[in-house]
């Protein structure tokens, strides 16, 4: 397994406010992680220099060897890490399949097998059936999985999900999980998620990190951190 | 995409392809019955006709390069006369270089489209890159006007002032093969039909490339194509560039054909009815925005005959009827009658 | 010295007068962000309604004050029936102000003619400062312009009215949340803005001649003003931006055309937005 992603030491501070101390991560390529913590313990800031979206304050980002901690966010889309925002954001007039198109267009202008590439994603997030709708009818959670066919579209490699089922109904949530690990199966895409949903990321069965107050707490497998004195304490004294 | 186990252009056979885009759609279609009927219409109806309709081809060529920034980018631009009369000038001050051993309105030609392309290249390259708002843009183009028709205003000495500047007539010359004099009215029509059903084919044509779909893209959702690592400026600003380059060219053969052009071609009225044109006949529409041009300007030009002084205001009465009523102008109407399956269209 | 001395006291008067025409944008634009393309034709009603009211003897201030209520209800008028109803689609209300525009510009032509109309300068005094002669008129009206820009500052940021259009401003749900009444406030500051400009106009007729466009030459410099200040910045930013549009159009006017002046200042302007987007003072 070859290492797609890793931080050293990487540190975000605000004026005072220490978001991430010191954290130290790394990612196999095709790898699935799960980002945890209670709120304010620096998930969001954490991917968000990842993505580019925050100038890191101290630390290093390397993608597939590469230092990628200067880059703005477009040389980092280009490379192929994508990031999913928690509020789904597509194309509300175009239809579900315009939408995927112009998902794969973004970043292969040039395209032969654009029809094909786009019958695949939509096969990929199970929109098939919904290829003509228009993306402002869908539901939530079809909103959400359309988001993701537009990065898959856009040749993603590494995906950033920021809490990718919030608001979603319960049989969503499970679809999405479902998705979710197909596409990482499937595809070799490497993905690093961030939840809250304890079902949904059980259902992921995928290593978790868990974040507290900055730093890297503990990672492990869901089971041992469900068992994880710390962690529980954690969770619990932050309610 | 790192396809190790699954391709991801390879599908299981079992499912439904989307659909494959037709060579000819329905816009391509009518466009081509209506520059047909244009070009058929001289051998039906002389005289007066002739005369006028490539004026009116040429407002909707005009039309055209504002359709294409409205309808695809979604920017309105109150300064497309601007382009215009510049484009009549260049063709101007060309045809009076009259010792120049090239043909002196192929130079006119071509320093109008140069001039159109680099101006609105450069000013929206100096805009976009920046990330100025849609709504600064529109004040920018509106300036222009301003400032182009003061120009002219101004440098009289080149331009003739408020006199305006008188033009001549083209020559198209093939070197050795002779010169056809355009003189007459027939010979210049077809020349402007030409360049206009060329503009009109080349502008159908991108518009279904991915140029177009990006386009669209951006107006519908700039910030989601600029995570999607599109460099947005540098689409808009060739659509600017080219809908300036379109404007100038029309300008420019207006002129030739007009044999004069006066301050007020780059003026804000004109550049307000040219949006008027476009909102009528339907911005989301090429073919919207062409009719709108030809028919919406010789309709004014007919109202302006038979109730002089009412005719500006019914104009601007139908104009907001059809922003508050008929967002998609007529041709968006039409559009909506024949195709109701989608239930908010995307123009 | 003289010249030095009447072009600061040119300056000041322009740059005040400049601010008053561009209030009444500042106030649309900037509190409720309408583009607002019918700005000059309220300009240019106000002065309209004016030389037809002192033509019919109304005495100059009730004119001034019976414009200024006529196109603050006309801007009223044209919100409740029409543009509420685009607020969330900002390129629809600038092309329904825009028709705004060409209609109330042809009613104009048609009821009052296309010549050139002259409103009376009901001061016609001059002050003398050394060898400096200072019309009085403009004085007054620049005095004016700085008494109208304080009464906002007061309202804004004294009254409870000022609290609720600046929380409306910062954040429009919460602020409905809140309780607050947003279509009643965005129709009052809609009103006002028109009513502003109206006056504006109403004001200015005495020191031009007035012809249906008389308003569109503000238009242009209105929204550069608004925007160049930074939009939102009622009160400062009106003001230093209609200095900068205004004083710097005087002072290259000096040495060239005004005509070359103005296109002058306003490449100069769209630079400045393109490297400062939100205005010398407005913030992020």
């Amino acid at each position: 397994m070859t290492e797609i992603l890793r931080t050293e030491q990487l540190t975000k501070r605000f004026q005072g406010l220490l978001a991430n101390d010191g954290i130290d991560f790394a990612l196999a390529s095709g790898e699935l992680r799960c980002v945890i913590g209670p709120n304010g313990a620096g998930k969001t800031t954490f991917i968000s220099m990842i993505s580019g979206h925050l100038p890191a304050t101290a630390g290093s980002i390397w993608y597939r060897g590469e230092r990628i901690t200067e880059l703005p966010v477009t040389a980092r889309v280009r490379r192929g890490i994508v990031r999913k925002f928690q509020t789904p954001s597509v194309f509300d007039n175009l239809t579900v399949q315009e939408n995927v198109e112009l998902g794969v267009l973004a970043s292969a202008r040039r395209a032969r097998d654009v029809r094909a590439r786009i019958a695949r994603v939509l096969e990929l997030v199970r929109l098939e059936e919904a290829a003509e709708t228009l993306a402002v009818n869908l539901s939530h959670g079809q909103r959400q999985w359309l988001e993701i066919g537009l990065l898959l579209a856009n040749n993603a490699e590494l995906l950033l999900l920021d809490e990718p089922t919030a608001g979603m109904t319960v049989e969503e949530t499970a679809a999405t999980g479902a998705l979710v690990r197909q596409l990482i199966g499937e595809l070799d895409v490497a993905a690093i998620i961030i939840e809250h949903d304890i079902n949904f990321i059980r259902s992921l069965r995928a290593p978790i990190t868990v974040l507290h107050l900055g730093r890297v707490l503990v990672e492990g497998s869901f089971d041992e951190i469900e068992r994880n004195q710390e962690v529980r304490e954690v969770y619990l004294g932050a309610e | 995409m790192r396809l190790t186990r699954v391709r991801l252009d390879q599908t299981d056979g079992t499912l439904r392809q989307p659909g494959r885009p037709r060579l000819l759609d329905g816009e391509a279609i009518a466009g081509t019955g209506v520059f047909l009927m244009l070009a058929a219409l001289p051998a039906v109806a002389g005289g007066y006709p002739v005369y006028i309709l490539p004026q009116y081809m040429l407002f909707g060529m005009l039309a055209l390069s504002l359709g294409l920034l409205w309808g695809f980018v979604g920017v309105v631009s109150f300064g497309q006369a601007a382009f215009f009369a510049l484009g009549a000038y260049t063709m101007g001050l060309a045809m009076q270089q009259t010792a120049s051993p090239i043909n002196p309105a192929y130079l006119g030609l071509a320093a109008s489209l140069a001039l159109g392309g680099a101006l609105a290249g450069v000013i929206g390259y100096f805009l976009f890159s920046a990330g100025v708002r849609g709504a600064y843009f529109v004040i920018v183009t509106l300036a222009l006007s301003i400032i182009v028709e003061q120009l002219a205003v101004s440098q009289s000495q080149i331009t003739g002032g408020w006199n305006g500047m008188f033009i001549d007539r083209m020559s198209l010359t093939f070197g050795p093969l002779g010169e056809v004099s355009l003189y007459d009215d027939a010979p210049i029509y077809y020349v402007v039909l030409a360049v206009v059903a060329a503009t009109f084919a080349l502008l159908k044509w991108l518009s279904r490339a991915t140029f177009g779909k990006l386009l669209v893209g951006i107006r519908e959702n700039e910030d989601r194509l600029i995570a999607l690592g599109v460099r947005t400026a540098l689409y808009k600003t060739s659509a600017f560039a080219l809908s300036g380059a379109i404007a100038c060219l029309a300008g420019a053969f207006y002129g030739t054909h007009a044999n004069f052009v006066a301050p007020s071609l780059a003026g804000v009225l004109f550049s307000t009815e040219v949006v008027v044109w476009v909102a009528i006949g339907g911005r989301g529409y090429l073919l919207g925005a062409f009719l709108g041009g030809v028919l919406v300007a010789s309709l004014a030009n007919y109202l302006s005959a038979i109730i002089p002084r009412y005719w500006q205001l019914a104009l601007g009465v139908i104009f907001v009827l059809v922003i508050v009523f008929l967002k998609g102008g007529i041709a968006g109407a039409i559009a909506k009658l024949l195709a109701p399956r989608r239930r908010s269209p995307a123009r | 010295m003289m010249t030095a001395v009447s072009v600061a006291i040119d300056a000041v008067s322009i740059t005040l007068i400049l601010a008053l025409a561009a209030f009444g944008l500042a106030i649309i634009f900037g509190l409720i962000g309408v583009i607002n393309l019918g700005h000059g034709a309220m300009l240019t009603l106000g002065a309209y309604f004016t030389w037809a009211t002192t033509a019919a003897g109304v005495p100059f201030l009730l004119a001034v004050v019976i414009a200024a209520l006529g196109v603050g209800l006309i801007g009223l008028v044209l919100e409740h029936l029409v543009i509420r109803h685009f607020y969330d689609q900002p390129f629809e209300t600038l092309l329904l102000t825009w028709g705004f525009f060409l209609i109330s510009t042809e009613v104009i032509k048609i009821v009052f003619g296309t010549d050139f109309r002259n409103v009376t300068n009901p001061l016609p005094l001059a002050f003398h400062l050394g060898p400096v002669s200072v019309p009085a008129y403009r004085t007054a009206v620049a005095g004016f312009s700085l008494l109208l820009i304080g009464a906002a500052a007061f309202v804004l940021y004294r009254t409870t009215l000022g609290i609720k259009i600046r929380a409306l401003i910062q954040n429009r749900e919460m602020a409905s949340l809140l309780g607050l009444d947003i279509g009643r406030t965005y129709k009052l500051v809609f009103a006002t803005g028109a009513l502003v400009a109206g006056l504006a106009g109403a004001l200015i007729s005495p020191m031009l001649s007035v012809d249906p466009y008389i308003g569109n030459i503000y238009l242009v410099r209105s929204f550069f003003v608004v925007t160049v200040g930074g939009l939102g910045e009622l009160l400062g930013g009106t003001l230093i931006g209609a200095f900068f549009i205004g004083g710097a159009e005087t002072i290259i006017a000096l040495v060239s055309t005004q005509a070359f002046a103005q296109t002058i200042v306003f490449a100069l302007a769209i630079v400045v937005l393109r490297f400062r987007p939100q205005g010398i003072l407005g913030g992020r």
